[in-house]
């Protein structure tokens, strides 16, 4: 169980970096994929939702703490989203649902609630207006998340999935 | 009945491990201002912040230039200047002499790189190279050669944070160049926008806003921007102008501190009224 911890820990760290400094140049119009959050929907989706949720709890922690965010934003929005991510979790189907195209729709399903709890919670502006934060700050970082998710597809051998 | 409790817990693991967790980060969330939370950040941002800016400088190799930096402080300091000049035409053109009226081109600017970005559409938050040590403190005014960009919100021993003009949390009091109107500058997740200006009031689009002599945060006649387009609201007694800013805050890399000492008292109201947002 340890292991299955470190591991992704480790993962994460360079991966925040890339976060924080590279994908900052490749984000359009203030909308950015989230490379952690692919992180915890693949490990989730390898190792269940009670992994996934812890798995996103802590990553969510680590990751609030160096951005310069607030405390608990990303830490509640990565738990609800992993947690989501854990209903598609099938013992029997991980390799279909990590290496086929469904993986980069359940990215985009939890990546697009990920980008919205997290926008939700970060700002207590009741202006905002709810449709256009749903898209702008939900759907589209969710989309574009997804993206990222491609390499997991194209490039991992497939064994015999249609 | 632990039998039950067990069988409830083994079943259902998957909620209770979501509720409980759900609670912590939602307690952090709300405790995240406290003294204890911001030492534990100012920690981890310290640390991290030294690997990210040895990535950034690997990111940025094609830029390096410490000539641009020198010409860049220059137009900085300048376009101060410029905006100061500005100001005195119009008050020589109105015949009005302007009490306690403050130069900024005085303060100094200390440059800094930013070497992290939090990219969302309505928390724009960065990390620079400049903290304590540099004599950075909490609620100084950050700006590129072209305009405002934000305020200093956390301070560590090499590193600062920054909330961007791109964050919803950040309210700054502005004014209208020209007629002097002034008004509450905030982010609505996709624009800038100044709200409840009476229609009464004489505004044009391409005014020039700067910061207000009102704002005890940041110096007066710091350019923020110019209007864009201003909309009425139902009753026609209202405008709602939307500011287009004069720095590229997403594309921001080289920023300058202006290096204000505020008034201690009056920055800590102003700096807990921000927390409070």
């Amino acid at each position: 169980m340890l292991k299955q911890i470190i591991k992704p820990v480790l993962i994460f760290i360079p991966l925040a970096l890339i976060q924080l400094v590279i994908i900052p140049l490749i984000s359009i119009n203030d909308i950015a994929p989230n490379l952690v959050f692919v992180l915890i929907a693949l490990m989730t989706l390898r190792n269940g939702q009670a992994y996934g949720t812890l798995l996103g709890f802590l990553l969510g922690f680590l990751l609030d703490i160096i951005s310069g965010g607030i405390i608990g934003a990303y830490m509640f929005s990565f738990t609800l989203s992993a947690f989501i991510v854990g209903y598609f979790y099938n013992e029997n189907k991980i390799e279909l649902n990590t290496e086929s195209f469904f993986f980069l729709l359940i990215i985009f399903i939890a990546g697009s609630v990920n980008a919205f709890i997290y926008a939700s919670v970060s700002s207590d502006n009741s202006d905002l207006n709810f449709l256009l934060m749903l898209i702008e700050e939900g759907f589209l970082p969710g989309l574009y998340t997804a993206v990222f998710g491609l390499p997991m597809v194209i490039f991992t051998p497939k064994k015999g999935i249609t | 009945m632990i039998k039950f409790l067990r069988r409830i817990a083994s079943d259902y693991k998957e909620y209770i491990l979501l509720i409980v967790l759900s609670i912590i980060s939602l307690t952090l969330l709300s405790k995240s201002e406290k003294p204890a939370a911001k030492q534990l950040q100012t920690f981890a941002l310290g640390n991290f912040a030294l690997i990210s800016e040895i990535t950034s400088s690997f990111t940025s190799v094609f830029r390096r230039d410490a000539s641009l930096e020198e010409l860049r402080e220059e137009n900085a300091a300048l376009m101060l200047n410029v905006n100061r000049m500005r100001n005195a035409v119009l008050e020589n053109e109105q015949l009005r002499e302007m009490i306690a009226f403050k130069d900024t081109s005085r303060y100094p600017l200390i440059p800094a790189k930013v070497v992290s970005k939090l990219v969302t559409k309505i928390q724009g938050n960065f990390i620079i190279n400049r903290g304590s040590n540099e004599g950075i403190l909490k609620g100084m005014p950050v700006l590129s050669q072209k305009g405002l960009i934000g305020l200093i919100m956390d301070v560590t021993e090499n590193y600062s944070i920054v909330r961007t003009l791109h964050n919803s949390n950040l309210n700054i009091a502005v004014t209208l160049q020209r007629t002097h109107v002034d008004g509450i500058l905030n982010f609505d997740g996709r624009n800038l926008i100044v709200k409840d200006i009476p229609t009464t009031y004489d505004v044009q689009i391409g005014d020039r806003i700067e910061t207000s002599d009102f704002s005890s945060l940041f110096p007066p006649a710091i350019p923020v921007g110019i209007v864009e387009k201003k909309e009425t609201n139902v009753l026609g007694l209202l405008h709602n102008i939307t500011i287009i800013p004069f720095a590229d805050i997403s594309s921001a890399n080289n920023l300058f501190i202006m290096k204000i000492v505020p008034s201690k008292q009056m920055n800590d109201l102003e700096m807990n009224l921000l927390k409070q947002n």
